[in-house]
């Protein structure tokens, strides 16, 4: 399948709006800065690595800006064109905040649970979690804006 | 459900066959809000509604029906 037609596809048929076209760029960057950190992470020495090796550390926090600037740098010029983002385009973006606020609290229910039930008898958690769990969040936080106007958009063009 | 409808297309095609594109230029939208008003996916504003009566030079009642 071209790009074109996924792009067609995401669109329900029609040319992707601009800011339909960035959430797009967003997400599919933003998912493999995720996998990449992940990867780093899981494969690169784990959270021991992380605490103990700076540069280590530095490569991870590397990552995590790229991840908090791409959708600065993808969407705020796009907000301050009116020919390319319009009241059509607001509307989506500010329901894609929902989208954002379910993820942000479901991921971090998930870090609370988790870290209680594997450190729950030692009494305490080691703080480098509360650095991933940070980083983590501004991840989850970044991909779920741009999945979220994805689906405002996917919503828009099939039940207006 | 009520549902507010449009004569868009039609009203274009009556003022030269004006294109979608050209449409969006005068009242400053997107072309894919144009796509989505003409297919009924998206009720504009009032600004933008009243924008696009004044680019066909007609009343709003003559390009929004609401059903």
């Amino acid at each position: 399948m071209h790009t074109q037609d996924w792009q067609a596809l995401l669109a329900g048929g029609e040319k992707m709006a601009p800011l339909q076209k960035r959430a797009l760029y967003g997400f599919l960057i933003g998912l493999l800065l995720a996998f990449a950190i992940l990867a780093l992470l899981i494969f690169g020495g784990g959270i021991n690595r992380f605490d103990s090796d700076d540069g280590f550390r530095i490569i991870i926090d590397v990552l995590w800006v790229l991840g908090l600037v791409t959708p600065l740098v993808l969407f705020w010029p796009l907000m301050q064109n009116s020919a390319k983002y319009d009241e059509r385009d607001k509307v989506i973006m500010e329901r894609s905040v929902r989208i954002q606020w379910i993820a942000i609290i479901l991921s971090l229910a998930t870090w609370i649970i988790t870290l209680s039930e594997i450190y729950y008898s030692a009494g305490t958690v080691p703080v480098s979690f509360l650095y991933v769990m940070f980083i983590s969040i501004l991840i989850i936080s970044t991909l779920s804006q741009s999945v979220g106007i994805l689906i405002g958009y996917w919503r828009m063009s099939r039940h207006g | 459900m009520a549902k507010i409808s449009n004569q868009i297309r039609r009203l274009r095609f009556n003022q030269k066959e004006m294109t979608q594109e050209e449409l969006a230029r005068a009242v400053g939208c997107t072309r894919q809000t144009i796509i989505a008003l003409e297919q009924n996916k998206y009720v504009p504003s009032i600004e933008l509604a009243y924008k696009i009566a004044k680019v066909f030079k007609v009343t709003l009642e003559e390009v929004f029906q609401y059903e």
